[in-house]
């Protein structure tokens, strides 16, 4: 504290010191002098008063200088007397952007690890919450209604635990703004500290291997796929987007741990090298494990899908080529209403009784999805279905009308006969 | 044999004109002296200048031990004619070189102190090179000699 006192009186006095002994040489010495001395205030400021002060005695250094400028140009080269007062300046500028950054960051982060506590107890009770719905999932097998309730609610549960865990994320990184590469290497150690501590990628695998064991143990039907695709979908998404953010915050709090690389490098050699590479491998193998985690879903939750739709063929007695993704369905679709359409079968039952009342009604959310069978080619496929059906229903309404123009021709016909008598009457005889 | 004759005129005037550029008025002058220590090796190195040099005669000559001034800090400024001025403490001269093919040859030692001096410092005031050592002594140095005393 008293280094700090001194510093700034020190650096009032040397300049009129210097001007007693005339010396060019200790007169570009203070000027250093206090320059550094300013620069190391700056430097070690954390508050903006701090930084305000730090101002003042700038425009002081400068006006207590400004009459040797001449002398401090030469002998300051390859810096001038006005460079090295405007660096200092700038210095000032960029000093007192951080320090207010950091001090209105430390407001903001500290509510935000509160949000994050609260967040997290939350996903811990649906947790909890979750055991008792698979537990009840499984004696709710005998009724089918009950059986119902309970995938509504353990379909709830996981949403909501999906959306929790991405709250988290989102609470840990959202004061950094969303271009990590700009973000300062201490800041990225906290927000591995945080990561760490919220335990995130655990949290993140467990919700991955619920769903896994959600679509293991239950039987779903048609509408039931839409709302798990676009939950799998998103889940990916932010899933990716995490992973490359962890990756970044992985690397560099494994350098801040060791230094900076050049000083990892310099001071344990392979070793610090070693521990950055293995704290890198760490995150790397916990994403990992995630990653194959979320494939077992995706796998299960496409098997599961297009397994459930080529069951509502067989259920309904028509017979397709297997599909197993969008393409193969659509190719499969197609097929069957080329088959239809040249054996002149009855298309009835596919067109109402399947296409109608079991795909266009349970499935026809999810074949929508991106990634499954998209809009486009799901409307196109409604079209060619619809062609088919209307190649029938033109017939029948062909006969319909000829049905109704007889019937109309009858009747004309025997209104027609009814009245000509009546139109020949014989004129009255004249008397 | 004519030819010749009219040639001689033109290449005297060529190799007359080669030989006498001369740049003039050419200000060597340092901004601020360089206070540099005498290494074990007994030399000084100004790395801003690219000067080095041996100064173990300079310490014969002043101190009859050509050893004496290592560790020393020792002032150095080139003056705006291009000699080399050396003092340092304990002196009592100042040292005044001039540039030589890979040396400095000694020009004047310009006696400024009979006791020595205490902390000596050089400017560079043209056409002078000012000597003060402490609050109440200050010469004005040219190459030969001390052209005025301050107090």
């Amino acid at each position: 504290m008293r280094r700090i006192l001194l510093l700034p009186a020190l650096a009032l006095l040397v300049p009129f010191a210097a001007r007693a002994q005339h010396s060019d040489y200790a007169l570009k010495n203070d000027f250093e002098e206090r320059v550094r001395a300013l620069a190391a205030r700056l430097d070690s400021a954390s508050t903006t008063g701090a930084i305000d002060s730090v101002r003042d005695d700038i425009a002081k250094l400068e006006s207590d200088f400004a009459p040797h400028s001449e002398f401090l140009d030469r002998a300051l080269y390859p810096l001038t007397f006005s460079e090295s007062v405007g660096r200092l300046r700038a210095l000032q500028v960029l000093t007192y952007d951080r320090v207010y950054l950091i001090r209105t960051q430390g407001l903001k982060l500290s509510e935000l690890e509160a949000r994050i506590g609260a967040l997290t107890s939350r996903l811990d009770s649906l947790t909890a919450q979750r055991d008792q719905l698979f537990g009840e999932l499984q004696e709710s097998r005998k009724s089918l209604a009950s059986l119902r309730e309970a995938v509504r609610r353990l379909t709830a549960n996981l949403a909501a635990k999906d959306r929790l865990i991405f709250a988290i994320v989102d609470s840990i990184f959202l004061p950094y703004g969303k271009d990590l590469h700009q973000v300062a290497d201490v800041q990225k150690e906290a927000i591995a500290q945080r990561l760490q501590n919220a335990n995130v990628v655990t949290r993140v695998y467990e919700i991955a291997a619920d769903n896994v064991k959600f679509l293991d143990v239950t039987q779903l039907q048609g509408k039931d796929y839409a709302g798990l695709i676009d939950q799998y979908q998103a889940f990916a998404a932010r899933w990716t987007g995490l992973k490359e953010k962890m990756t970044d915050v992985a690397a560099t709090s494994a350098v801040v741990a060791g230094g900076t690389p050049s000083q990892a490098r310099t001071r344990a050699g392979a070793g610090g090298a070693a521990r950055t590479n293995a704290a890198t491998d760490g995150a790397a193998a916990q994403s990992a494990h995630v990653d194959s985690v979320l494939a077992d879903w995706h796998r299960r939750l496409m098997a599961g899908f297009w397994g459930g739709l080529q069951k509502e063929f067989t259920q309904a007695g028509i017979t397709v080529q297997e599909f197993h993704d969008g393409p193969s369905f659509a190719a499969s679709v197609r097929a069957c209403v080329a088959s239809l359409a040249a054996s002149k079968q009855d298309p009835q039952p596919f067109v109402e009784n399947l296409w109608k009342q079991k795909i266009d009604r349970d499935w026809r959310d999810g074949l929508t999805k991106d990634g499954m069978l998209g809009r486009t080619e799901y409307a196109a496929l409604d079209r060619a279905v619809s062609e088919l059906s209307k190649e029938t229903i033109d017939a029948t309404f062909i006969a319909y009308i000829a049905g109704v123009l007889v019937i109309i021709a009858a009747v004309w016909f025997f209104i027609f006969r009814k009245k000509k008598p009546a139109a020949q009457a014989p004129p009255a005889p004249a008397a | 044999m004519t030819t010749c004759r009219r040639l001689i005129p033109v290449a005297l005037a060529v190799f007359a004109g080669c030989s006498a550029i001369t740049l003039e008025r050419v200000d060597f002058g340092w901004p601020v002296e360089s206070v540099l220590t005498v290494s074990p090796a007994n030399t000084i190195e100004d790395v801003r200048y690219a000067v080095r040099a041996n100064v173990a005669p300079v310490a014969g000559e002043e101190f009859q031990d050509s050893s004496a001034l290592k560790g020393a800090k020792l002032r150095l400024i080139r003056s705006a004619e291009g000699y080399y001025f050396l003092t340092g403490p304990r002196f009592r001269h100042v040292f005044v070189f001039a540039p030589g093919p890979s040396s400095l040859v000694l020009h004047t030692a310009i006696l400024v102190a009979e006791g020595g001096l205490k902390s000596p410092a050089l400017n560079q005031r043209p056409p002078y090179v000012e000597l003060i050592d402490g609050d109440s002594f200050r010469r004005l140095l040219t190459s030969d000699d001390i052209a005025e005393v301050k107090r």
